[in-house]
């Protein structure tokens, strides 16, 4: 590892401080000098990583996270949560007994009916746990064993905005950092030309596509905004600026760098300000993202087995399918943290028809990104996490009809399933009621589930802090208890 | 509950701590008697060294937060830290070893050390034998810093009386001299001038003025530029761009759909405000209280805008109690960071856990910003209730000669006379309709309550799909289709050779294009007929006007009829459409008559020869085959010929009125509601969009609607010719005013509730917990609302900047220094409490923050102080060895080098280029942006805001501040340089250093332009050889001359550059082709291409994007 390599990801300070006299010499004259007076002064990071020293508190078990969010809430009645009574309650009422005073987003609550609407849809059971799995979900089933199915998950929002910034950042409303900005501000990177946090948006295969994201649920919220998530897009430059200008040839580009390199080292041995050094290696990382990142999205080297996995759709940019592709690519490549949105699961209406376009896009792709890390041996320590924002409920909204109906949002219970690194494989945790309205067993709330990711990661969940506003803040809030029962 | 649970956990843990310490511990010689220990050393200042400790460690159990405290023990204050506790003290005075803190805290028993491992947090053992010195050395206890108002220290003394130029300077070289440290050499002047221009403006010197500058030898040169400067209109908007952070603006709502809002006006009033120098103490009064001042100007208000900066959301389906709360939470939160610098937001849920701040105080903030007349979801249309408007003075008085007019004519119409005259008129029978509408009937479906055909000629038509709802109609009831059901219609099957009209009324709702009709299968190569809205313009967000499109076709698309309306039709609620064919094949045998009149239309495809006769049913609502209705049909009738112009105006006018007639019969109107004056818009409030009006209610408006539209028929076609003038001329100008009204801008504000709401403290913060109810009134910890403040926004603005108030004047003082230093003398400028850092120069804050209330809080004053202070002007080299000791410049024995804001780097590449058209205020532009970054995220039709429609033309090239700033995806290029999203108030940025930064100087258009442009001014005035050139260029972007190293590089890379260029030529014109301004054609395009790589390289170099 050269000098730049190795300086790489560290801040400013503790790059002049190691530079320069020597591993973490300064520190103790600079706190001499400073923290009598009750300055602060900032905790050291990992040469190698740019992570923050002392992480991974926990052994872990996934150096990185393959995070498939499907946003707009999947309908966990269709798809995983099997309840064949609901056949028998079909156009019944639901008990105020199960609603038991859950609030009503203002779409239906001005319903004047809430009729259970049973899926149209049939369920088998899969592998050798026997799991039930929708007849939607055929390529899921067929990965059964290697995932552990969390029927129980529960949110507190009702509404897209605070529910998907919710589990992407523990915290209703904006402001805090991502989950993904959390584990690469305590992680760093696992690989200098690649960032540590990208994000994949895919759009919908239903027809009803409306579904909008926002920056924030990759965003840095009170971190140095190196944190953030960098997208990588399906046209344009897969990273936004990453072409040279039309007609700068690599050439030109090379000598431009040297160039400026030469005249930054000039200003750094007249200034002495570390920054500028550091700059320099910032552009150096650039100029090597600039061959990596072509490479990493080039899928035409890709064998045709390749795709037989994820599905013919994976050669289409943008897709759901290519982005699995991609993810898996990234993670080869040591990117700890891909955030990976397939847009377009608000079924309020026409659900039938549009959960099964949506699984459509999904299903084969999801089960081959599973089947393809753990050929690679990777599924060890890759987790994947699938699911969306919250459940949907099991009363009709709209017209419920024998082949169509809608669903409302429902945050007491949905289903989520993980793999690989530091989960058990092939059992389901938790169970609902009768009505898939209340979870009966094994309630784990979405600050559960980040402790548990961060579990895998090797971070206790409580020591991961970042002090704002006085407060040492951290990815679950006042809560999140690690499941358990998950862990392999 | 699990929270719950684990509270309870700690809690006994922490009781069974204590008692167990009590009797583990022997208990020494009483405390009286022992003598206190001398302890060595210099005297410990409890305030900065000690309570920061504490805090840290001790107060989120121990602290002020009541639920939350541990073993009854609070550490926070004197009592609990002294009070005897029954036979013991938590400290003795003089006496570490008797005091239960020091026993617990030094503890080598894990079990009973303090802070216990469940917390989190641990003492060093410096910090251990720093609280047992500080024990021994009397355990001397004071306030917080911040919470006490600062006195004038007295300037100290100093050994190199020769450096200070004003008191800052007396002030940094104490504290320099104290460590052993001199300050650094002054600058040059080239560099200073490069520094303060950028820190009062925004934007580099000029060439000129930098000549200026250097030859100006005079003692006072320097403080004669920095007047320049402060008098310069761009020290405004330097000055606004921070307020803008701390006030979250955005031109975005931020949550969800996140459509566009309009505050810009606000915007400009900021710079304004510090242009014209407007005092601190007022600026802050007019911003959180504008509207309250008595004679409030227009200006005033538009300062309220501060406060509706906040996000507003309108997802479908989101409960508007829950976010109102977040408003006025957000608004509590941003003025407690902005002027109070205190996070008085952490006690929304619970009483604050380091500072003295109880939840009630929190919720007693709250009632101050809780009495606006607003809505919990709004922000649909653009600005949310309550707006100002702000009519151009033309306007203006073109709306005051509107309303005049209307009232003339209102007074002007015999009212009385006219309802007995239309009572008379309604008694009479009516003028048959033409007996030719029933010629040539073929099918007619009235949709009163069913979906017979009363014609006699047709079947009934039957719903296919879902349930039909029928609803009050243009004629009778009509039958309301919302996408889930289809009706079936056996009836239209017409054909090609011979003539047929299709006449109905239709609501469509919604922004996107919709099928009316549809006789045909579901085969891309269809056969039959279908009538549709599409291809939308909007007059607003969620105002669309449609193209009706007219389709024939044996085998569509080849062998077909396409006709679309020229117009775009606005469907504001129900119209009357007929369309006509005439049997001839033609495009031109299509016509078309919205509401009686025909409208013009124009072919799209005219090549029809076969039959277009088919089984397929005629529907609406099919969505197998088409984009199903959603919204009302009524009166469908199909004729076997074409309908007369007459006849249609008789089915869109005389048959809705007939209806209205015999409804109406026997209810004499008793005031025509069109002629009375208009009321003023209702107060809004929170959870009115809630509320359906109850059947009674509905049953009453739908009566007087009645009335009203069967009187508008009525005064329209029926009335004496005087009055039908009359009314015609009333509408004509109340259209007028209604269209006037929509073109007037308006600007989000503050205002109050005639009725104000009551507050109460929300249980953990959530919105349907109520609890106490609480009046407004400020925080108990601070000084009380002065004498006769009132108790709302206006008193408590009045508290903010009285002198009394600790914090105010600090927080300030201390934002501008961090605007020059890159660090505030506290650091942490969004925290003053005990959780943030102290200043690192407390005599030296506070003599600012007195000086600031002594000068009238003179904003320009306090710039021009602190900019011509030695420290200021101090060169920023640094050594290895300061470096080491002072890595953050905390001690100031160096000028600030600090790498530019986001906005700055942009604005500098522009200017230097040449390029920046540093035109101020107005509405938000929008730059170049990387394609589809606003789209990949959006809802799609029907929203503002959604897609991005770059600017052309000078407006590329404004200032970054005002960029278009969508909250939920901000602009990249100035993210990337660490600009926040504007979601939440902002204190300070964290500046970062990575490469995708490089890549956004190297490779974003802006950046690639600018260099070209440079390019071409270096070529053109820049002298004749590549030395001068280079020399040019590096001058500008950092206001020296090159090294002969440096221009050595930068001439090499030209030369290399030229003949690369000169064999691709190709290259050259594409590099040149980037941006949207055109370069001069008459140069050598190798050179300038040339010149353009190295223009880059000086872009990117570290010293044009830092201070130095």
């Amino acid at each position: 590892m050269n000098q730049h390599q190795l300086t790489l990801a560290m801040t400013r300070r503790t790059f002049f401080r190691r530079s320069t006299a020597g591993v973490a010499i300064g520190i103790p004259a600079l706190a001499g000098l400073l923290s009598q007076d009750g300055l602060a002064v900032e905790p050291g990071r990992d040469p190698r990583t740019g992570g923050l020293i002392g992480f991974p508190d926990l052994a872990p078990k996934a150096k990185r996270v393959i995070f498939l969010h499907q946003s707009g809430a999947p309908s966990q009645i269709e798809l995983f949560d099997y309840k064949p009574k609901l056949r028998q309650l079909q156009g019944q009422e639901l008990p105020d007994s199960v609603r038991n005073g859950q609030r009503i987003t203002g779409m239906t609550s001005g319903q004047s009916s809430f009729p259970v609407a049973a899926p149209i849809f049939n369920f088998r059971q899969a592998g050798q746990s026997g799991a039930w799995i929708s007849e939607l979900l055929p390529h899921t089933a067929a990965i059964v064993d290697d995932i552990t199915i969390v029927k129980t998950v529960y949110t507190e929002a009702i509404n897209h905005d605070p529910a998907i910034t919710f589990i992407q950042t523990g915290f209703q409303q904006p402001g805090r950092p991502s989950m993904g900005s959390w584990v690469s501000y305590g992680l760093g990177s696992e690989n200098q030309n690649l960032p540590a946090f990208v994000v994949l948006i895919s759009q919908a295969n239903a027809l009803n596509p409306d579904q909008p994201l926002f920056s924030r649920l990759w965003g840095n919220g009170f971190l140095p905004s190196k944190y953030q998530g960098v997208k990588f897009r399906a046209s344009g430059d897969p990273v936004l600026y990453l072409s040279n200008p039309l007609g700068i040839s690599p050439t030109t580009r090379r000598r431009m760098l040297d160039g400026i390199a030469k005249l930054n080292g000039l200003l750094a041995a007249e200034y002495g300000d570390p920054e500028i050094e550091a700059r320099v290696t910032q552009y150096e990382m650039a100029y090597r993202m600039q061959t990596s990142v072509p490479e990493l999205a080039d899928l035409s080297k890709e064998p045709e087995s390749t795709f037989a996995l994820y599905g013919e759709d994976a050669r289409k940019p943008g897709t759901y399918a290519a982005n699995c592709l991609l993810a898996r690519r990234l993670a080869e490549r040591g990117v700890r943290f891909i955030q990976l949105y397939h847009r377009g699961w608000d079924q309020h209406n026409d659900l039938p028809r549009d959960i099964a376009l949506q699984c459509k896009g999904v299903d084969q792709a999801s089960a081959g990104l599973v089947q393809d890390l753990k050929q690679r041996g990777m599924l060890d320590d890759t987790l994947v996490i699938w699911g969306g924002e919250f459940g949907r409920t099991v009363y009709c909204q709209g017209k419920l009809t024998a082949t169509n109906y809608g669903r409302d949002h429902h945050p007491r219970c949905f289903t989520m399933w993980m793999a690989g690194g530091g989960v058990k494989r092939g059992i389901t945790i938790g169970q609902t009621d009768d009505y898939c309205y209340n979870v009966v067993e094994d309630p784990v709330h979405i600050h559960d589930v980040q402790a548990t990711v961060l579990n895998c990661l090797g971070i206790d969940h409580t020591k991961l802090t970042y002090k704002f506003q006085g407060r040492y803040f951290r990815l679950t809030d006042v809560a999140g208890n690690v499941v358990i029962k998950a862990l392999a | 509950m699990r929270i719950r649970i684990v509270v309870a956990c700690l809690m006994a843990i922490a009781l069974a701590w204590l008692l167990s310490a009590t009797r583990s511990v022997s208990v020494p010689a009483p405390a009286a008697t022992a003598p206190p220990t001398q302890a060595a050393g210099k005297p410990i200042d409890f305030d900065r060294e000690i309570r920061p400790i504490l805090s840290d460690t001790c107060f989120s159990c121990h602290g002020p937060d009541e639920k939350q405290r541990m073993a009854n023990l609070r550490l926070d204050e004197t009592e609990g830290l002294f009070i005897d506790r029954g036979g013991y003290k938590i400290i003795v005075p003089g006496n570490s070893a008797q005091s239960r803190l020091y026993q617990k805290i030094s503890s080598k028993d894990p079990a009973v050390r303090m802070p216990p491992v469940f917390a989190n947090r641990t003492l060093t053992d410096a910090q251990v034998e720093l609280i047992e010195k500080w024990i021994d050395q009397g355990a001397h206890w004071e306030r917080h810093w911040a919470w006490i108002a600062p006195k004038r220290p007295a300037v100290p003394e100093v050994q190199d009386k020769a450096w200070p130029r004003n008191p800052i300077d007396d002030f940094v070289l104490a504290r320099l001299e104290r460590q052993g440290l001199k300050p650094s050499p002054p600058a040059d002047k080239a560099t200073l001038l490069r520094r303060v221009t950028f820190d009062l403006t925004g934007l580099p010197p000029t060439p000129a003025e930098l000549d200026s500058f250097l030859a100006d030898n005079a003692a006072a040169a320097y403080e004669k530029r920095v007047d320049q400067l402060l008098a310069s209109p761009h020290y405004g908007e330097r000055m606004a761009m921070d307020w803008l952070d701390l006030a979250r603006y955005a031109d975005t709502h931020g949550y969800h759909i996140d459509s566009l809002r309009d505050m810009w006006r606000w915007r400009d009033w900021v710079i304004d405000a510090f242009n014209r120098n407007m005092p601190y103490d007022q600026f802050t009064i007019k911003q959180l209280a504008g509207d309250l001042l008595p004679n409030a100007t227009v200006e005033d208000k538009i300062a309220t805008g501060f406060n509706r900066n906040h996000m507003i959301d309108f997802e479908g389906g989101a409960i508007p109690q829950e976010y109102h709360v977040e408003y006025v939470v957000d608004r509590v939160s941003t003025t407690g960071t902005a002027w109070l610098g205190i996070t008085i937001g952490c006690a929304r849920c619970h009483d604050h856990k380091y500072d003295p701040i109880k939840q009630k105080d929190f919720y007693r903030f709250f009632a101050f910003f809780n009495t606006v007349p607003e809505r919990g979801l709004d922000g649909q249309l653009g600005n949310a209730a309550p707006v100002l408007e702000l009519p151009s003075p033309e306007q203006k008085s073109q709306f005051a000669g509107l309303e005049a007019q209307i009232s003339k004519t209102l007074a002007a119409i015999p009212e009385k006379e006219m309802v007995a005259l239309q009572n008379q008129w309604r008694r009479q029978p009516l003028a048959p309709l033409p007996a030719t509408l029933e010629e040539g009937l073929a099918a007619r479906y009235e949709f009163q309550g069913n979906l017979k055909d009363s014609s006699g000629h047709a079947l009934d038509a039957k719903a296919t799909r879902g349930d039909v709802v029928y609803d009050d109609g243009p004629v009778g009831q009509a039958a309301d289709f919302t996408g889930e059901t289809q009706v079936d219609f056996p009836a239209g099957d017409f054909e090609r050779d011979r003539p047929f009209a299709l006449a109905f009324w239709a609501g469509p709702d919604g922004t996107k294009g919709l099928d009316l009709i549809q006789k045909h299968s579901a085969s891309p190569n269809w056969r039959g007929y279908e009538i549709s809205t599409g291809d939308p313009t909007f007059d607003g967000p969620q105002r669309p006007r449609f193209t009706i499109f007219v389709r024939l076709a044996s085998h569509w698309p080849d062998d077909a009829i396409e006709v679309k309306s020229k117009e775009r039709v606005r469907f504001n609620g129900d119209h009357h459409l007929v369309v006509n064919y005439d049997g001839s094949g033609k495009a031109s045998g299509v016509s078309l008559l919205v509401d009686g009149k025909p409208l013009e239309t124009q072919a799209v495809k005219d090549h029809l020869t076969g039959s277009i006769s088919t089984e397929s049913a005629l529907s609406v609502g099919n969505k197998a085959i088409g984009r199903p209705l959603k919204g009302q049909l009524d009166d469908f009738r199909l004729y076997s010929r074409t309908l007369r112009p007459s006849e249609a105006d008789a089915l869109a006018i005389q048959v809705p009125e007939r209806a209205l007639f015999t409804e109406l019969a026997g209810k004499p109107v008793e005031e025509i509601s069109t002629l009375q004056p208009e009321k003023p818009p209702a107060e809004v409030d929170i959870g009115m969009e809630d509320q359906p009006p109850t059947k009674e209610e509905k049953d009453a408006s739908q009566l007087k609607e009645h009335q009203a539209r069967l009187s508008e028929y009525y005064l329209k076609y029926e009335a004496p010719e005087n009055d039908r003038q009359l009314y015609a001329q009333l509408n004509d100008l109340r259209a007028q005013k209604a269209n006037l009204q929509q073109s007037i801008p308006t600007i989000m504000v503050m205002a109050e509730m005639k009725k104000p709401r009551d507050t109460f403290v929300l249980g953990r913060g959530q919105y349907d917990n109520p609890k106490e109810k609480v009046t407004p009134g400020v925080p108990s910890f601070l000084p009380p609302l002065p004498p006769r403040a009132p108790p709302n926004r206006l008193g408590l603005a009045a508290w903010i900047v009285d002198p009394q108030n600790p914090l105010t004047a600090r927080v300030a003082v201390n934002h501008f220094w961090q605007g020059y230093f890159g660090i505030g003398l506290v650091k942490t400028s969004e925290d003053f409490g005990s959780q943030g850092e102290p200043p690192s120069n407390p005599e030296l804050l506070d003599w600012l923050a007195t000086e600031f209330i002594r000068t009238g809080w003179n904003v320009k004053a306090m710039q021009r102080l602190i900019v011509t202070s030695a420290t200021y002007c101090q060169s920023s080299k640094v050594t290895p060895e300061l470096e080491e000791r002072d890595p953050e410049n905390r001690l100031l024995a160096r000028g600030p080098r600090v790498r530019l804001p986001a906005e700055e780097i942009r604005d500098n590449a522009l200017a230097i280029s040449g390029l920046l058209n540093d035109k101020i205020g107005g509405p938000s532009v929008y730059p170049y942006q990387p394609k589809g970054i606003w789209e990949e995220m959006a809802f799609g039709e029907g929203f503002s805001g959604q897609t991005y429609h770059e600017s052309a033309g000078p407006d590329l090239y404004r200032r970054s501040m005002y960029t278009v700033w969508k909250r939920t995806v901000p602009p990249p290029a100035l993210t990337t340089f660490d600009a926040p999203d504007r979601e939440k108030c902002t204190a300070r940025r964290i500046p970062t250093n990575t490469p995708l930064q490089a890549l956004v100087l190297l490779n974003d258009p802006t950046y690639v332009e600018a260099a070209r442009a440079l390019a071409q001014r270096m070529m053109e005035t820049g002298g004749k050889s590549a030395a001068d050139r280079v020399d040019f260029a590096f001058r500008l972007a950092t206001d020296r001359e090159p090294s002969p190293a440096e221009r050595e590089v930068l001439v090499a890379t030209y030369r290399d550059q030229l003949a690369d260029f000169q064999r691709q030529t190709e290259d050259a014109a594409k590099l040149l082709s980037v941006g949207a301004s055109r370069y001069d054609p008459r140069l050598n395009k190798s050179e300038l291409a040339a010149w353009t790589t190295v223009a880059s390289m000086i872009l990117n170099l570290d010293e044009t994007i830092t201070k130095e």
